[in-house]
């Protein structure tokens, strides 16, 4: 919301007469210039709502309203306008008018300023100040970038070119692995060592496009639905007859599949595209697409995550689709069903938790075995099987709602087939043409019927894959255990060449698999740009999982195993994201180190997960062994059991930290300024009479916040089943056909809902300090704690270094510390566990964080853990940086946590350097006996930047040099450089072990 | 029994293969000037005040007895006036006042090995005993040994070469796996000015070494720590290597020279000038032109 008039001469006038001026020129421009005034009015009629602005205090108050296309100023807010704005005081109203687009995120974030009401509405609003003002808006986020980057530029004024070339060169340098493992059947080296990026020029193009080209925003999905919708209605059908939205939305889907233009990528061997563009962003209306209608003008301009958007993509969007779901978005589903519910004001509030649902709910592993060994025919004549016995209406609508979904993939299968045969006449280059003649024989074929070899597999794969998103919403959902389900097809094919001719289709084989990492990358999820504060960097999180063991408990490692491995190595891409599973006593040493390896070349990939602590922590929850054997990592690092279970592993992201807050405020948080929590006593008053009495406070005011965030998931749960119900993956979850129920309501074999919460060491260590020094030591009160913490540690130098030094915190290697942690997992585990869930099953608890420990540690107060005001709490459960010099203090506390627990699964970052003079061979034994000793002690999850903090620094001023350069967040990987400043200094600041 | 112990650092991964716990001794019969721990020489307990941790809170200078702490003071405390009470020790917040030197058991340093049991199977590591010298107090570290043998830890001592032959070969060598040896300067007056002892004893002992060590299996590793002007020298590299060529030995590891020991010596309070030379660390072209030294008496490295 940027000023048209300078600051200077806006300061010498009150700040209600100014913001009445300014909503006044706002009007006037409306209601007097057409080209403005054209906005007010779309398909479906005039945009008639009403904005309140005023101050918390009501010094300030007035609104304005849009009805008919015309637009009036009040100084009074109708007690029915549909959203107000209420600044913390004068200064942030002058703040925000005068403030760049980043500047008002960052109000929002810190309670600057809050939205009362319909968000939508609210963000139509800005798109009007956004159509006045947005030549303004831009030249000012370009000043802020320009001048950002000056700034990091001058720290680091000269690139370190030898710290770019050292990253460069680890991957010149490749290990010989021995064929040991028992499934490896052909590959004599499995670690590939000969083969390199430089042999595959198409997947080299690839990556090139996929680091260079910005992703534009495809509208072609939300076109097709929304015109199926207006002609056949949403809530009822012409007949006036409520839709079950099951039913609906499979014919929507097919008409959607059949109508979506067939594209076949240049030189890829996988046909299909997730949107019509080559890297296209799909728009959800009915999620986060209605989120960034304030952005439809900037979103190329923003520095995090810019699309391209072009003008008619941005006219339809605004004029005909947007306006179809102003009301039938999950957000304002739940706002007007539940009337402003305070479990969505607080989510509203971005401080306490953040619910996935409002964008999606994805975060399951689909069953492409089926698909692959049955092909969809199989499958449809499975559900007509079904169909024709007794079944109740809910069923019946299902299956046929299945059936038509199933019959779009097929349409749009045998329009990819004809679109590659239009393609092969046109082709010049005589290879190419029969490649595109091989893949329109594919697709006239797959998915449709069973697949029998590598080629065919992962065509069925890769068009299912498309179909999906084209479905829902892709954050999470993830493909499984790739190497078990395509060994089949990579054996029958080898049985069918001959021996002199299989290196070579060794050779092909690898292509064809970065072909498919390739193809995940086409697509984007798009995110209002507050998201890129709280999950900078992160794609659509496609976990990929390799080895471990099979449902028999026999060991799984196998060809395809290292082939994935070799694509990882070679691609270097944050997505997918590749997690290895490995069972102690079961792997190989040699499979251990190759995934070691991998992690060094790439430098974050993959992530290593160990079966026997996962086990543990599954089997209490009554699933059978086989199915559990069978797990695969989903999103970042949580389990799901493969194709049987709907575990929405990423419910939510919970601050934690914010319940230690609101325990040391008697229930208030400090940055909303919300006195909500219950009154458990000032610690100032000396009420917590034992150290007990205070952990049982944090726990009410954490119980009162999980109550909450629970609310609204299942509020936006019920908006789901209204609103966007997936009977397509449904199709693909075991259990759904045979209870007749789709997946948003509890089909699945299995079902669950997965948290991830944030902050579990600096609640730990904090926890460890109250009671060491209060109640232990009794060396201060609980008073000069809060005292300090309340100042940032400002006057209390020695109250701060008596923290990070004498008081021991977890990863220092003290078992009372350990125990502490042990003791606030289980807390929140048992209290989530004892949630009834909305579609049977429970509610799993993980240590992880994505990079929600940096947004929410910019929103949090001093700690008593010594952290200090805004910085980022640790990623994921990693110990802080001061716990222990000695990382194996880290690793074995990390191990001794108790897996019964962790039963969403943690994320556990360490960060290690290299030595330049030492070897390959002895650089990956030191990572292998980390790791192992790590799942040898019982260790859950383990994640390696093998990086250093120059680099880093390097990284940061000179990104170009850098544009590959992936790093674990928690959980998830990302490009350095495309990350905020904020998470890049996180990292930066991690602490780092020299190997 | 107790000794004074230095340090036990776990996770190393240079001293000896595999990870590693290093177990440092206090007390050094040598004196080297150059040496890389200095507050490993003396076997008693020093007082150590570290001015990159300090807050100056002066926390410490309430409660000193002796009026020995002081802003005004270089390096804040006097050590006259110290009677080593260590109480600045146990009132400071931020560890930068900190005893120097522990009394252990075996059963104490076990405690800490065992804990890391199990980084040592899977990357072949072990524990390294260093310090100071370890030999210096033979009974204990021979028993130390033996319950590191019990436990099936591998064993490596570091050591200066300066220790009682018979006693080393009864109670050391049966239960030692790796011994590194250093020499240091093969002139002997040179060694009495530089080390403060004649390295007689220590090339015996070394001859002695060789020649045991093949019956017994034990491997042996000869290290030169390289000193500018002082062992990096022409005539003392090739000196080594032609002595160990003589001894039959074909290797030898060649130890880059360290020049953070004089903020070491600071913290203990001994400020002794140190020559310019010895505060760089050395240059590339330096280390390779001293490896040709060596290896020009047919040394493999």
């Amino acid at each position: 919301m940027l000023l048209f008039t300078s600051q200077s001469k806006f300061n010498t006038i009150g700040t209600g007469i100014f913001i009445k001026s300014f909503l006044k020129f706002i009007a006037f421009n409306f209601n007097n210039r057409k080209s403005l005034n054209r906005y007010l009015k779309t398909k479906d009629g005039y945009l008639n709502f009403t904005i309140g602005l005023r101050t918390e205090d009501n010094s300030i108050t007035c609104s304005i309203a849009f009805m008919d296309g015309r637009v009036t100023v009040s100084g009074t807010i109708a007690p029915d306008a549909n959203a107000v704005l209420i600044f913390k005081n004068e200064d942030a109203a002058r703040k925000l008018l005068l403030g760049t687009p980043t500047d008002i995120i960052y109000m929002l974030l810190k309670s600057d300023v809050r939205i009362d009401g319909s968000i939508t509405y609210s963000n139509i609003f800005s798109f009007f100040i956004s159509l006045l003002f947005n030549n303004v808006q831009k030249r000012a986020m370009k000043k802020e970038r320009q001048a950002d980057e000056k700034k990091v530029k001058k720290e680091h004024p000269k690139p370190h070119k030898e710290l770019s070339d050292e990253i460069a060169r680890r991957r010149k340098e490749r290990l010989k692995g021995k064929k040991e493992d028992p499934d490896v059947l052909y590959l004599e080296d499995p670690y590939l060592s000969h083969y390199c990026l430089d042999d595959f020029p198409r997947i080299k193009k690839f990556l090139d496009d996929h680091l260079t080209k910005k992703p534009a925003i495809c509208a072609e999905r939300a076109i097709l639905l929304t015109q199926w919708y207006r002609e056949h209605g949403f809530d009822t059908d012409n007949n006036g007859t409520p839709w079950d939205p099951v039913l609906r939305n499979a014919y929507a889907y097919k008409y959607l599949m059949e109508h979506k233009k067939p594209v076949i990528q240049k030189d890829s061997l996988l046909p299909g595209t997730t949107t019509s563009k080559p890297i296209g962003s799909p728009i959800f209306p009915d999620s986060t697409g209605i989120m960034i209608w304030n952005e439809l003008l900037t979103i190329p301009y923003r520095t995090y995550n810019p699309f391209d958007i072009d003008d008619q993509t941005r006219e339809i969007l605004h004029f005909e689709i947007l306006p179809f779901w102003l009301h039938r978005n999950f957000k304002e589903w739940v706002r007007e069903k539940y009337n402003n519910p305070l479990c969505e004001q607080l989510d509203e509030r971005f401080a306490l938790y953040f619910d996935w649902k409002q964008a999606t709910i994805s975060h399951t592993i689909p069953n492409f075995p089926k698909v692959m060994a049955m092909g969809t025919s199989g499958m449809i004549d499975e559900i007509k099987a079904e169909l024709a016995n007794d079944c109740s209406q809910e069923k019946r609508n299902l299956l046929t709602a299945m059936i038509n979904c199933l019959e779009g993939i097929n349409a749009y299968a045998k329009n990819l087939s004809q679109q590659a045969l239009s393609d092969s006449y046109q082709e010049t280059d005589p290879i190419r043409k029969q490649e595109l003649l091989k893949i329109a024989d594919i697709c006239s074929r797959i998915p449709f019927n069973p697949c029998t070899t590598l080629h065919e597999a992962l065509t069925a794969m890769w068009i299912t894959w498309i179909a999906l998103h084209n479905e829902s919403l892709n954050a999470g959902l993830s493909l499984g255990r790739l190497d078990q389900w395509l060994q089949p097809y990579f054996i029958n094919d080898m049985k069918n060449t001959p021996p002199e001719k299989r290196e070579e289709y060794i050779k092909q084989a690898i292509e064809l698999v970065a072909d498919f990492y390739m193809r995940c990358t086409d697509h984007f999820p798009l995110t209002p740009d507050l998201a890129n504060f709280y999950f900078g960097g992160s794609s659509s999180d496609q976990a990929i999982t390799l080895g471990g063991v099979t449902p028999d408990g026999r060991d799984a490692v196998n060809d395809m195993t290292y082939i994935f491995l070799k694509v990882t190595e070679m691609l270097s891409i944050r997505d997918p994201n590749v997690n290895a599973r490995y069972m102690p006593g079961v792997n190989s040493d040699t499979y251990l180190k190759r995934l070691c390896e991998v992690n060094l070349i790439t430098a974050a990939t993959p992530s290593m997960h160990n079966d026997a602590a996962i086990i543990k922590a599954l089997t209490p929850l009554g699933y059978d062994i086989q199915d559990i054997r069978d797990w695969s990592a989903t999103g970042c690092v949580e389990p799901t059991l493969s194709h049987k279970h709907f575990g929405h592993t990423n419910m939510q992201m919970m601050n934690m930290v914010a319940a230690l807050e609101m325990a040391l405020n008697n229930g208030y948080h400090p940055l909303t300024r919300l006195d909500i929590g219950p009154k458990t006593g000032r610690p100032e008053d000396g009420v917590f009479k034992t150290f007990d009495d205070f952990f049982e406070a944090f726990t009410r005011q954490f119980a009162f916040i999980i109550d909450q965030s629970i609310d609204y998931n299942n509020t936006l749960a019920e908006a789901h089943q209204y609103l966007r119900p997936t009977p397509l993956l449904s199709a693909f979850i075991e259990g759904c056909l045979e209870k007749g129920r789709d997946v948003t309501k509890g089909g699945a074999k299995y079902n669950s809902s997965g948290t991830a919460i944030i902050g579990l060491a600096d609640v730990t260590d904090s926890m460890m300090v109250v009671k060491k020094l209060v109640y232990d030591e009794k060396k201060y009160t609980f008073a000069d704690i809060k005292k300090a913490i309340d100042t940032n540690f400002q006057n209390d130098p020695v109250l701060l270094a008596t923290v990070h030094k004498k008081v021991p915190l977890f990863g220092s290697g003290n078992e009372e510390a350990v125990a502490m942690a042990n003791r606030i997992a289980k807390w929140a585990h048992d209290y989530f566990a004892s949630i009834p869930h909305y579609r049977g099953g429970t509610y799993t608890t993980g240590f992880w964080s994505m990079s929600n420990h940096v947004a929410f540690g910019t929103l949090t107060g001093a700690l008593p853990s010594g952290r200090l005001a805004g910085k980022p709490f640790t990623p994921g459960l990693t110990p802080q940086p001061f716990a222990s010099k000695n990382l194996l203090d880290n690793i074995r506390d990390v191990a001794k946590l108790d897996p019964v627990n962790l039963t969403n699964n943690i994320a556990f970052n360490v960060k290690v350097v290299p030595s330049a003079i030492e070897s390959r061979e002895k650089t990956v034994h030191d990572m292998f006996s980390y790791v192992k000793t790590y799942f040898t002690l019982g260790g859950m999850q383990m994640q390696m930047n093998v990086v250093t903090s120059a680099v880093l620094r390097d990284a940061m001023a000179h990104p170009e040099n850098y544009r590959n350069l992936i790093v674990r967040i928690s959980g998830y990987n990302a490009y350095f450089v495309t990350l905020n400043r904020h998470m890049q200094l996180e990292l930066i600041e991690r602490a780092e072990y020299g190997i | 029994m107790k000794t004074l112990i230095l340090e036990i650092k776990g996770n190393s991964l240079d001293d000896g293969p595999g990870i590693r716990t290093v177990v440092f001794f206090k007390g050094c019969p040598l004196n080297c000037i150059w040496c890389h721990n200095p507050e490993s020489k003396k076997a008693v307990i020093e007082l150590s005040w570290d001015k990159k941790e300090c807050i100056a809170c002066l926390s410490c200078a309430k409660v000193c007895p002796e009026h020995a702490i002081d802003l005004k003071y270089q390096n804040f405390v006097d050590r006259k006036k110290c009677t080593l009470c260590f109480k600045c020790v146990d009132v400071c917040p931020s560890g930068a006042m900190s005893t120097v030197g522990k009394p252990m058991t075996i059963d104490d340093i076990m405690q800490h090995v065992l804990k890391d049991k199990p980084f040592y199977d899977t990357s072949g590591g072990g524990v390294t005993l260093s310090g100071g010298e370890p030999l210096l107090n033979i009974p204990f570290v021979s028993e130390l040994l033996k319950q590191c043998n019990n436990n099936a830890i591998h064993t490596l001592i570091e050591t200066s070469g300066y220790f009682n032959w018979n006693e080393f070969e009864s109670c050391i060598a049966p239960y030692c796996n790796t011994v590194y040896y250093d020499i240091k300067l093969i002139d002997e007056e040179k060694h009495k000015t530089y080390c403060g002892v004649s390295n007689t004893k220590i090339l015996s002992n070394f001859k002695k070494l060789i020649h045991l060590s093949q019956s017994m299996g034990i491997h042996v590793v000869p290290r030169i720590p390289l000193v500018p002007g002082i062992t990096a020298t022409e005539q003392n590299l090739t000196g080594i290597a032609k002595f160990l060529h003589d001894c039959g030995v074909d290797n030898v590891e060649l130890l880059w020279y360290n020049p953070l020991w004089p903020e070491k010596c600071m913290k203990i309070g001994n400020n002794a000038k140190v020559d310019e030379t010895l505060t760089r660390w050395m240059p590339h072209e330096e280390y390779e032109r001293c490896k040709k030294l060596v290896s020009g008496v047919t040394i493999t490295l």
